[in-house]
């Protein structure tokens, strides 16, 4: 759905995205993290044609957005942070002008995405009578007026109240489940990405520091969790077979390079060890996310 | 789907209180202006002016030639301000606003949207003229008669001596004529305010620099020494509208001030296009 290859910004003297290689699968909820200033908003501006790119290629939903912008972005919806719409005009109004820019939609299409986002009865108020989340809810209904296949969200939530929030929450995954829309949502906020999202990109000054997917993330590579009668003498047995080089009370071990789970249980059976479960620590994201983050070099 | 287009950036320009201070302080004006012909001894001079020249006053003081004078003032200061004021947010409030994003991350072209921007103004600013012309005729016969029409001589922003007058029938169609040619002015001027509206910068900015090249136009047209130069100077073209109270408009010399006008605003259109394409818009 997304694909962008050795993508280059520069603005200035100051290297905005640093060579980036990104693809966004159909129907994914795909995160965008990385701190202000990190790329996030680059790489949204690039994917709708709104800032050039000094090299490099990009393609939404088949289409080379620099040379066939129009086609690339005929199902694309987008919602940025702090929506803004033209307040001395009704929602519907604007819902008409920017729908407008797509194609023309119907008024029965209007309606019907007003009633799926929960403004019905307050469609002909004056945006400036809108609260926050009645807002956020308008910016939902324009990104999907069009019927979009891709939908980007760049820091959605920003702003809302815990109600609005855990509301956008689900309608993301509502519009997810329902219509199998593709969703790259590009937030700093970790907890919003793990509510939602199954594959996840980490950029860090400009640079892609993780690509993959969420458990992949979350998963640590070097430590497992043994439960087992005999835990000490275990350990004793896989420290000798040098399989693993440490453990803690918790009934963790921590593997050597290159040892895989399959290769401990395996030693563990041999050995008459009873192995009642073997499972890799789970890491949070927020540890992930800045282990990643404090070890990057920034980018040349 | 580009008359919808237009019909909902006219809905953007319309829709906004702003754009009607400009309709509001011209009614003001012109209702001062009228009050004070009316009730001081303003109409003195032009009375004497046409007596002087074997004319019945009583003919030529009407509602037509009073509406001649006010638009000239207006026409000079007022009307400049606020063409400029909407060229200058077409582009750049929006930036600033935000809503710009929004619109851009629709398969909508950069260009065919600043088309739509610019016809948008150029309709306003046609509105703007015909109803500083409507309403200054209008506001005036509160007051004054209908009849024929006087009017002092101008060339290209200047007095040039003497006086014209005009039978009730002409002085209507070419106080109506001058009108449509002033909505050339009003178009070039919001065209330049657009040209640096498409440019990064605050919409006040836009509109300060539009009336900057102007202004230095109008004060380099008026040193007697370039006086050979006149028709270097926009503002020498911009006021070509006066020359249909001149008794013979040259018509030869109109047509290039058209033509050159016209080239003024492909010229400011291409440029703002060509400098808002290769812009980055970013929050």
């Amino acid at each position: 759905m997304i694909q962008l290859q050795t993508l280059r910004k520069v603005f200035g003297q100051r290297v905005a995205l640093a060579g980036l290689d990104l693809h966004v699968p159909r129907g994914v909820i795909f995160g965008l993290l990385g701190h202000n200033g990190a790329g996030k908003s680059t790489t949204i501006g690039l994917l709708l044609g709104q800032v050039w790119p000094t090299a490099g290629e990009v393609r939404v939903c088949g289409h080379d957005v620099l040379t066939h912008r129009a086609l690339a972005l005929a199902r694309v919806g987008a919602i940025f942070e702090a929506p803004v719409f033209y307040d001395y005009l009704s929602g519907w109004r604007n819902l008409e002008i920017l729908a407008s820019y797509s194609a023309p939609t119907a008024s029965a299409r209007i309606r019907e995405v007003v009633a799926g986002v929960g403004l019905t009865g307050r469609e002909h108020s004056l945006v400036r009578t809108y609260s926050h989340g009645m807002r956020a809810r308008l910016a939902l209904a324009q990104a999907l007026l069009p019927a979009p296949e891709l939908l980007i969200l760049d820091e959605p939530t920003n702003g809302l109240d815990p109600e609005g929030i855990h509301e956008m929450r689900e309608t993301i995954r509502r519009l997810h489940a329902e219509f199998g829309l593709t969703i790259l949502l590009s937030s700093h906020l970790l907890s919003e990405v793990q509510h939602l999202c199954t594959r996840i990109a980490v950029l860090h000054q400009g640079r892609k520091v993780f690509d993959g997917t969420l458990a992949e993330a979350t998963r640590t590579r070097d430590r497992v969790r043994l439960d087992t009668d005999d835990f000490p003498a275990a350990v004793a047995e896989l420290q000798r077979a040098t399989l693993v080089s440490g453990s803690d009370e918790a009934g963790f071990l921590t593997l050597t390079p290159g040892t895989t789970t399959a290769a401990l249980v395996k030693a563990l059976v041999e050995r008459d060890f009873p192995v009642h479960s073997v499972a890799r620590e789970e890491t949070t994201l927020e540890h992930f996310y800045l282990s990643l983050v404090k070890r990057t070099p920034p980018a040349p | 789907m580009f008359l919808l287009q237009l019909k909902h950036e006219l809905w953007k320009l319309f829709g906004k209180k702003r754009t009607y201070i400009g309709f509001g302080a011209f009614l003001f004006a012109q209702l001062a202006v009228i009050l004070l012909f009316r009730y001081t001894k303003a109409t003195m001079a032009i009375r004497r002016a046409l007596e002087g020249g074997g004319y019945p006053a009583d003919d030529f003081l009407t509602a037509g030639t009073i509406a001649t004078q006010v638009v000239l003032p207006i026409a000079f200061l007022l009307l400049p301000l606020y063409v400029a004021l909407v060229g200058g947010d077409l582009v750049a409030k929006e930036t600033e606003d935000g809503t710009m994003r929004m619109i851009l991350a629709r398969p909508i072209s950069r260009l065919r949207l600043l088309t739509l921007k610019w016809l948008a103004g150029a309709l306003f600013s046609f509105a703007l003229s015909l109803l500083l012309g409507g309403f200054g005729w209008l506001l005036a016969s509160l007051w004054f008669p209908q009849g024929g029409l006087f009017s002092l001589q101008f060339d290209g922003g200047g007095p040039a001596g003497g006086f014209a007058v005009f039978g009730a029938a002409e002085g209507a169609w070419r106080y109506a004529a001058a009108h449509v040619l002033l909505a050339t002015k009003a178009i070039t001027v919001l065209s330049l305010a657009f040209l640096f509206s498409c440019f990064n910068m605050k919409p006040a900015a836009a509109t300060i620099l539009a009336l900057s090249v102007l202004f230095a136009n109008v004060i380099f047209m008026n040193i007697p020494w370039f006086a050979d130069y006149k028709s270097w100077f926009l503002t020498h073209h911009l006021n070509l509208w006066q020359w249909m109270f001149l008794q013979t408009p040259p018509g030869a010399r109109m047509a290039e001030s058209l033509s050159l006008l016209v080239g003024f605003n492909a010229t400011f259109f291409v440029v703002g296009a060509a400098a808002f394409q290769v812009r980055d818009l970013k929050s």
